[in-house]
């Protein structure tokens, strides 16, 4: 069984300046790649500014976003394709392997 | 209500700017959208950077439910030429997806359609497609339970 921080679903954060359009994307995007991958995950689509407060185990966004959020979550990952899930699936994949989020 | 739906092809534009607005011109016209909202999808850009560039040559403009939106709308140009929006991996862009929601929530199963059919494809087939018409069948077969 693979979970996060507190035995909880993983908490996701997808990110964009809006947070309703490309996240919202990425939202999807995430919840087929962590299904696929088995791991249990709550993703939530977000703006930018928003996304630090939430404390989140994962936040996924634009590199040109990520970069501000080094340190805010164990796991941040640039993502360029915001529709490709098996890409997302194998940028995954080791980050939660380190974490023991993936067994 | 149905989504509005507004499908180009053939869009000539010099930038990014223009390739916004040419998107957004059809919500426009229609009423689905303010004047403010073309302004609004702009200057999201370049206060927050080409984030809108969501895939390699995809660019998905839109601004809040508060920049003026009446009702759920998506108006699709296919450019001639691609165009520069200054996004590290994802440029250059020719296929431009501008959309408007009224809220937070009526647009969720439409751009959820539209991620399907983007990561299947999608985008190649509205770059082959010979018209606007059948462009618009590409669109409307992806977005059909919506």
């Amino acid at each position: 069984m693979s979970r996060g921080r507190a035995g909880e679903p993983l908490h996701v954060v997808t990110v964009c300046g809006v947070g309703m359009g490309s996240s919202l994307i990425l939202r999807m995007t995430a919840e087929k790649a962590l299904a696929e991958l088995g791991v249990p995950a709550r993703v939530e689509a977000t703006d930018v500014s928003s996304a630090k407060s939430l404390r989140p185990d994962v936040i996924l966004g634009q590199g040109m976003h990520t970069s501000e959020f080094a340190g805010a979550a164990p796991i941040v990952l640039a993502v360029s394709n915001f529709v490709d899930a098996e890409a997302l699936k194998r940028d995954l994949e080791g980050p939660l392997r380190d974490k023991g989020w993936l067994e | 209500m149905s989504p509005y739906l507004h499908v180009r092809v053939g869009v000539d534009v010099p930038g990014w700017q223009e390739a916004i607005r040419a998107a957004c011109t059809p919500l426009l016209t229609a009423g689905v959208v303010e004047p403010r909202y073309v302004d609004a999808c702009i200057d999201m850009v370049r206060r927050h950077g080409p984030y809108a560039v969501l895939a390699p040559g995809i660019a998905l403009p839109h601004a809040r439910p508060e920049d003026g939106v009446h009702r759920v709308g998506v108006s699709v140009a296919v450019l001639s030429f691609p165009v520069e929006f200054g996004h590290p991996e994802n440029d250059p862009v020719d296929v431009v997806i501008a959309f408007g929601s009224p809220d937070a929530e009526q647009h969720i199963d439409l751009l959820a359609a539209l991620a399907g059919g983007l990561s299947t494809g999608l985008a190649d087939r509205l770059r082959a497609a010979s018209d606007a018409t059948e462009a618009t069948k590409l669109i409307e077969e992806v977005i059909e339970d919506v």
